[in-house]
């Protein structure tokens, strides 16, 4: 027997008045919304086979306890198809776990948004995009899925902009921000393996981030030369001081190019955090660090950040010389990188 | 047709507050560091115009783990022991 579903019900005359309600109550990210009709709510639990009065996490700085329920009726809004919600609810599972510390990256200035990246089997069987135009419209799971989990902070959790969500710039990967690895094309260890999964299971890794920066490099037919275009930019990133945990997207070509040499992950990794340190005296010159220039501040080196703190994911088109970092929020002590099984 | 409201539904509680001191004079006061930069030399400030000002007896920093997380149970104990008032609350 399905458990009664308890939130507030409001009737409205039609699906345009529905639409316009959760405007008017704030519930909306800007955008229209599916109403969360019951019959649409009970289908989208089916789709992750939970019951209503199921609890997906605990926000304990915000004494906010999240139902399957509140999730459903937010994924409805959102667009999702049922099948799509085995992995909202990975995904707010791993915001409410303590190492991301939602209370953090949900209500900072910084203005994070939440990079989920779908590993396993469900990513293909979803079609959740893990190609061309990687964080660009086109594909229902990657804009619903990543939009639901924006809404449930909203509506759920209290992140409502210029509220409990102080965010002095934000950015577009606020109303979603979901990507695929591209296991299939990847020579590579997936990233929910390294982060200990099998390969056949599914799991959504969740890093609060700034949006993408793209980097170019069309001559370098060598890893170190790819990678070395890489880290000249990383290493002036809004983050310096951070050391918080950086995404590393490397599409089609430049995967292509560093795989032919040979490269692994962690080879990658290790290469970028040797070639990312900064020096004191650039670090004080340029604003980011305090205090009068000092003898040894040329040669003082401060690493970007940990090496573990690297995550390299194979994802983007086939065609084009780009590829892209993206800085974490704050730093990886603060708000770690977490990863669920999708159930 | 009905719809479902996706926000959290506050729950009623009743919060005890503190009693508020009538009087700063001879009071022990924590100040809270959230670790923000330059957050320790303001508080400082705030702590001697305390004193200077208000009669404050005497002040003791508390340093965070961090500036995003809540002040950890060691120390929220050690203020409870300790202060009459603690002065929190350091933004950006």
């Amino acid at each position: 027997m399905a458990a009664t579903l308890t939130s507030k019900r409001l009737s409205v005359r039609d699906e345009a008045d529905a639409i316009e309600m959760a405007y008017d109550k704030g519930w909306s990210d800007g955008l229209p919304v599916v109403p969360p009709t019951e019959a649409r709510v009970r289908t989208m639990l089916e789709g992750a086979r939970l019951e209503a009065n199921h609890q997906v996490g605990i926000i304990r700085d915000r004494a906010v306890v999240i139902s399957a329920e509140k999730v459903a009726i937010n994924a409805v809004m959102a667009g999702c198809k049922p099948e799509y919600f085995p992995v909202v609810v990975a995904a707010v599972e791993a915001i409410a776990d303590h190492r991301f510390n939602y209370h953090g990256p949900g209500t900072s200035t910084g203005g994070a948004g939440v990079l989920m990246i779908v590993n396993g089997p469900i990513a293909r069987r979803l079609d959740i995009n893990a190609g061309d135009n990687l964080f660009g419209p086109g594909w229902r799971s990657n804009l619903t899925i990543g939009r639901a989990v924006r809404l449930v902070m909203r509506n759920v959790c209290g992140s409502r902009p210029g509220l409990l969500d102080r965010g002095t710039l934000g950015h577009p990967g606020k109303l979603s921000y979901v990507i695929a690895e591209n296991e299939a094309e990847s020579p590579w260890t997936p990233l929910h393996v390294e982060r200990g999964f099998r390969p056949e299971q599914s799991a959504v890794t969740v890093i609060a981030s700034d949006a993408p920066h793209q980097f170019y490099n069309q001559l370098s037919n060598t890893a170190e030369g790819v990678l070395t275009t890489a880290a000249d930019d990383m290493r002036i990133s809004g983050n310096v001081m951070g050391q918080s945990t950086y995404v590393v997207v490397l599409a089609g070509e430049h995967m292509r190019t560093i795989a032919a040499a040979g490269w692994d992950k962690k080879r990658i990794r290790q290469f970028l955090f040797d070639k990312t340190h900064n020096s004191y005296v650039h670090l004080k010159r340029t604003g980011r660090m305090s205090g009068d220039l000092a003898a040894g501040d040329e040669t003082r080196m401060r690493p970007l950040t940990e090496l573990e703190n690297i995550l390299v994911v194979a994802a983007g088109g086939r065609a084009g010389a780009f590829s892209c970092y993206i800085p974490g929020w704050g730093s990886a002590k603060n708000s770690a990188a977490v990863t669920k099984e999708i159930k | 047709m009905e719809i479902l409201d996706p926000t959290t539904e506050a729950v009623t509680q009743t919060i005890a507050w503190a009693a508020r001191p009538t009087s700063l004079q001879g009071k022990r006061v924590a100040l809270i560091d959230n670790t923000k930069f330059n957050s320790d030399n303001l508080l400082v400030r705030i702590g001697n115009i305390l004193k200077q000002e208000h009669g404050v007896a005497e002040c003791r920093m508390f340093r965070k783990h961090n500036a995003s997380v809540p002040a950890h149970p060691e120390i929220v104990a050690e203020m409870e022991q300790w202060a009459d008032l603690v002065v929190a609350g350091i933004g950006d």
